[in-house]
């Protein structure tokens, strides 16, 4: 099968680099999904979680606060302004989480945006 | 000739300057590591919104046949042109500064020759404090943010420029900053960055495929042209950053092998003016001696 290479790019460096079989992108018309051999595609973010799935069943969970998604057949390329993965390395968790949520309120977007995105976040703590 | 308690008073001055201009290059070659690591991780950014925008650009060519926005029309002569001038808010950087605003003069030059109106727009407190004196008019002048760049504060700035652009008040945008080559070498760069050229963007390979967008083409484009000018404007600031922890630390490192040399010709100085102290009491003594007997 083959798989889908995700990026994420801020103007700050390179968060996420890696394969992975699908993936949640946060559109500014909604929520998508992208599996492996998408339609080509451009999109513009909103303030959000991007979640995918890696080769090895592992959930990556990145906020981020608006941006661009380019889909092209293998791969996605996601522009930023700003991105926190929340990860559960060295437990950082509790810290990276906090910083993902001034991240979604600085980006000013809507209230139910942040609420969403935060219980999101919140379910994938537990 | 110089008393002895004169030199050993300078080679100890020269010895202080020294130790100076020595911290002021570690810490600049500290901070000069840091700069460059920012930039580097910057690229990976700068090229994919490069890529990005050539694509939809292409894309949009390809069903209408030139693109209609207002950041892709240009003038032949321009009647307003803006300069932006990025410098650094400290001194101390040898010629840093100077070129810079030497390169950003002869581009006022030029326009004003053609009859454009020249807008300036000042980023560091070097470049301020030049175009002060000369009495110029500054549209915006800011400073602290070529020491310390943030993406934010990057992004406020070049928006006002960018409104004024769309606005219709100025026909043309230029950055004009000194960039970082290596360790040994920066060079002035130029960005034109309103209005942008079409043919810059032009992929190298035209994919077949059609493009999906949303929401619709043209509110796209346009975001995506926004954000690629601010992060131009933050490339140019960080770019020109890690140039001045460059340029500092050349200049602090021949100002320490010249505070070394000075101290050097002091000391032998030094040593021949004791000698010839020496020398002198001695004839003293021999001659007091001589007519003794």
């Amino acid at each position: 099968m083959s798989n889908l290479k995700l990026e994420i790019v801020t103007p700050h460096g390179v968060i996420y680099d890696g394969d992975v079989k699908v993936v949640t992108l946060c559109g500014k018309d909604g929520e998508f999904g992208v599996l492996p051999q998408h339609a080509s595609l451009v999109s513009l973010l909103d303030a959000g979680v991007i979640s995918a799935t890696t080769d090895d069943n592992k959930e990556i969970v990145i906020a981020i606060n608006g941006g661009y998604a380019k889909v092209s057949e293998n791969k996605v390329s996601c522009i930023v302004d700003g991105a926190v993965a929340i990860t559960d390395e060295e437990g950082e968790l509790s810290e990276n989480l906090s910083k993902a949520k001034e991240l979604l309120k600085k980006a000013q977007s809507s209230d139910t945006t942040i609420a969403a995105a935060v219980s999101k976040i919140e379910s994938i703590k537990k | 000739m110089a008393s002895l308690k004169e030199i050993k008073r300078k080679i100890k001055s020269v010895k202080g300057t020294q130790k100076t201009t020595r911290a002021m290059k570690l810490v600049s070659s500290a901070k000069l590591r840091r700069a460059e690591q920012v930039a580097k991780a910057s690229k990976a950014y700068a090229i994919k919104i490069t890529e990005m925008l050539e694509e939809i650009s292409a894309n949009i060519a390809k069903s209408q046949d030139s693109i209609d926005s207002p950041y892709f029309k240009s003038t032949k002569e321009p009647k307003v042109v803006d300069i932006v001038v990025i410098t650094s808010d400290k001194g101390l950087c040898g010629g840093f500064n100077s070129q810079t605003i030497k390169q950003a003069n002869s581009f006022i030059e030029e326009y004003e020759a053609a009859g454009a109106k020249v807008r300036l727009r000042v980023i560091g407190k070097k470049a301020i404090g030049y175009y002060k004196f000369q009495q110029r008019e500054l549209e915006s002048a800011v400073d602290g943010l070529s020491s310390a760049p943030t993406y934010d504060k990057a992004a406020e700035f070049i928006k006002v420029v960018v409104d004024s652009y769309l606005d219709g008040e100025t026909d043309k945008v230029i950055i004009v900053h000194n960039g970082y080559v290596n360790m040994i070498t920066q060079e002035v760069r130029v960005d034109n960055i309103l209005p942008l050229n079409p043919d810059e963007f032009k992929p190298d390979s035209i994919s077949t495929s059609e493009l999906e967008m949303e929401p619709d083409d043209d509110s796209l484009l346009d975001e995506l042209i926004n954000r690629y000018i601010e992060y131009t404007i933050y490339y140019a600031l960080i770019d020109s950053l890690a140039a001045e922890h460059s340029a500092r630390m050349q200049a602090m490192d021949a100002a320490t092998n010249n505070a070394k040399d000075m101290v050097d010709s002091l000391t032998v100085s030094y040593n021949k003016a004791r000698q010839e102290a020496i020398t002198t009491e001695l004839i003293e003594i021999i001659s007091g001696v001589e007519s003794m007997k």
